[in-house]
């Protein structure tokens, strides 16, 4: 099977250095957490994976596809999705036409078969209903199909971005500090479903704070320092790891 | 009930100003349920409009009056030269910010302006130009309000279809959050300029139509006040709306003609309304009905907690990773 990869990544913002030659590979079915202190750069590599940033040098790849000049956009049309650190909804949407969004790339009626509505577009858009139903009740949100994003709780906001970023069909889904603000109740829903996403075979990178939870739920864990990886392995080498624990966890 | 209305209004109008009145809300009507999606679903703010209502007006009076050229040919070709121009004008000006943007419409409509005046042997000059009406059956007042009823109808529908389908969804999240749209693969620009066309479009057909119920344009015809109207039309109807735009369009069209007092407010009106709409109802007479719709329908938002259905969520990833 094939990985996301980031190979020797660089990223610099005038004369800073976000990102020092860092790598990290992303396999599917499996749950990557990706830690460090506040400025380590781990959204900046999350931004270079997903497309919003352009490396100043190194490469990310999939499939042998080199996605380091590609846009966003192609991202999203061979299965790399994410969510948000502070979720980016559509607030006069409805939570269901806000997950349908997410089908996009899916989508093959063009504007003027749109406009003519076309017997494929009723067809599609049937579709897209039925699979961002099964999505948001699976997520936990089918009692709220209808209702508009800006009336969403914390948790109900962060729940429908990973919906909508399932309907793209993802095949790696990269979630930023998706825990942030959640009570443990709910913690606890996140760590199910990202459980359930690994085992359907989705490769999962955790940006994430909360390290007991990323150390509960990761297969895998890099911990980045200063733009740099000072340490990846298995979750119990990471915590233990001298280093990790003088710079983040705190001896 | 209001179909119904519209279709027997010649009937029941009374005078023949009223109808020309009804055409002439019809044809703005074309043009900014085109804009609609322009303005108020993917949120670029195009004041230059009138830009090419001048354009599709002038186009449908030198083909079908100068060169003679069948009506419904003319109306056709200034529909097609409609969006070249909204392409032509897209290409660069789409990529700039919101602000920006505005500016290089408001440019666009000015140098049209100019350009007309210019143009004395095609356009007349200041002097101006005399269109051709209908042919039959459409050369009677009733006859041009069916014609102007229809195709409004069409635009419309056409409008409806997008909005209520993905293209609507994705030109929303072009509008509240480019960063979403990439994140979904919404390729922003072309989004944009395909919208933009399609309004080029309408707005040449609009421009054959206004053009013909003037009966005689010149470069005053198309005063820049015209372009802000149509803006103010669908600010006020309220963005991600069509219903609200619509009868946008008709109030402010109808209403100063029918209140003489009104009439003598001229652009002062307009911009109270605006000053009341945009203070108090933010988003629009739309979304005024929305919310009495919700009422009454007395939808409850209580909350309960989120708990996920762990079985149906991997029965849909794996039944998505299947396919």
């Amino acid at each position: 099977m094939s990985s996301l990869q980031a190979r020797e990544v660089t990223k610099t913002f005038g004369g800073l250095t976000a990102l020092s030659k860092v790598s990290l590979d992303l396999h599917p079915g499996e749950v990557h957490g990706l830690i460090g202190p506040n400025g380590s750069g781990k959204t900046t590599l999350l931004n270079l994976l997903s497309g919003y940033y352009k490396p100043d040098a190194g490469q990310i790849v999939l499939d042998d596809e080199d996605l380091s000049a590609k846009p966003v956009q192609r991202r999203a049309s061979i299965g790399v999705s994410r969510t948000f650190q502070k979720p980016r909804l559509l607030p006069t949407l409805t939570v269901l036409d806000n997950a349908i969004v997410g089908g996009w790339p899916h989508a093959k009626c063009g504007f003027v078969a749109t406009a003519f509505s076309l017997p494929c577009t009723g067809h599609e858009e049937r579709e897209m209903r039925a699979r961002a139903t099964e999505l948001l009740h699976g997520v936990g949100l089918g009692h709220v199909l209808q209702r508009r994003a800006n009336l969403l709780e914390h948790a109900e906001q962060r729940f429908l971005e990973i919906a909508r970023a399932l309907m793209l069909r993802a095949r790696f889904l990269m979630l930023d500090e998706p825990a942030g603000g959640l009570t443990g109740v709910e913690i606890g829903h996140l760590s199910d479903i990202i459980t359930v996403l690994r085992d359907c075979g989705i490769g999962v990178l955790l940006v994430e704070h909360h390290t007991d939870f990323v150390f509960r739920i990761c297969d895998r864990v890099t911990t980045l320092d200063l733009g740099r990886v000072i340490k990846h392995g298995l979750p119990d080498e990471v915590r233990t790891d001298a280093e990790v624990r003088r710079v983040y966890l705190g001896a | 009930m209001v179909l119904l209305a519209l279709v027997t209004l010649p009937f029941w109008a009374g005078d023949e100003y009223k109808l020309h009145l009804a055409a002439l809300i019809g044809a703005y009507w074309v043009l900014i349920g085109g804009l609609n999606l322009v303005i108020g679903y993917t949120g670029q703010l195009s004041v230059g409009h009138v830009g090419l209502l001048a354009i599709g007006a002038y186009a449908f009076a030198i083909l079908a009056g100068t060169h003679g050229v069948h009506p419904a040919v003319a109306i056709a070709i200034s529909g097609g030269i409609g969006g070249l121009c909204g392409l032509l004008l897209g290409l660069p000006s789409l990529r700039l910010p919101g602000f920006y943007f505005a500016m290089a419409t408001l440019a666009f409509a000015l140098i049209v302006s100019e350009l007309i005046l210019a143009q004395t042997a095609l356009t007349g000059g200041g002097v101006g130009l005399s269109v051709p009406g209908f042919p039959e059956p459409f050369d009677s007042p009733a006859g041009t309000y069916y014609l102007i009823l229809a195709l409004g109808a069409l635009v419309t529908w056409l409008t409806w279809n997008v909005a209520r389908r993905m293209w609507g969804r994705g030109l929303i999240a072009v509008r509240d959050s480019v960063v979403t749209a990439q994140a979904v693969g919404v390729p922003v620009f072309r989004a944009k300029l395909t919208v933009f066309v399609f309004s080029g479009i309408t707005a040449g057909v609009a421009g054959a139509l206004f053009g013909s119920l003037q009966s005689y344009i010149t470069p005053d015809t198309f005063i820049f006040e015209l372009g802000l109207f149509f803006f103010v039309c669908i600010i006020i109807g309220g963005r991600g709306g069509i219903i609200g735009p619509l009868l946008g369009t008709a109030v402010l069209t109808a209403l100063p003609e029918l209140a003489a007092p009104l009439a003598k407010l001229g652009t002062f009106f307009y911009g109270l309304l605006l000053l009341i709409v945009v203070l108090l109802v933010p988003e629009g007479i739309g979304r005024l009905f929305e919310i009495v719709l919700e009422r009454v329908r007395g939808r409850k938002v209580d909350s309960m907690p989120v708990s996920p259905d762990l079985a149906r969520l991997s029965a849909a990833v794996r039944a998505d990773r299947a396919t």
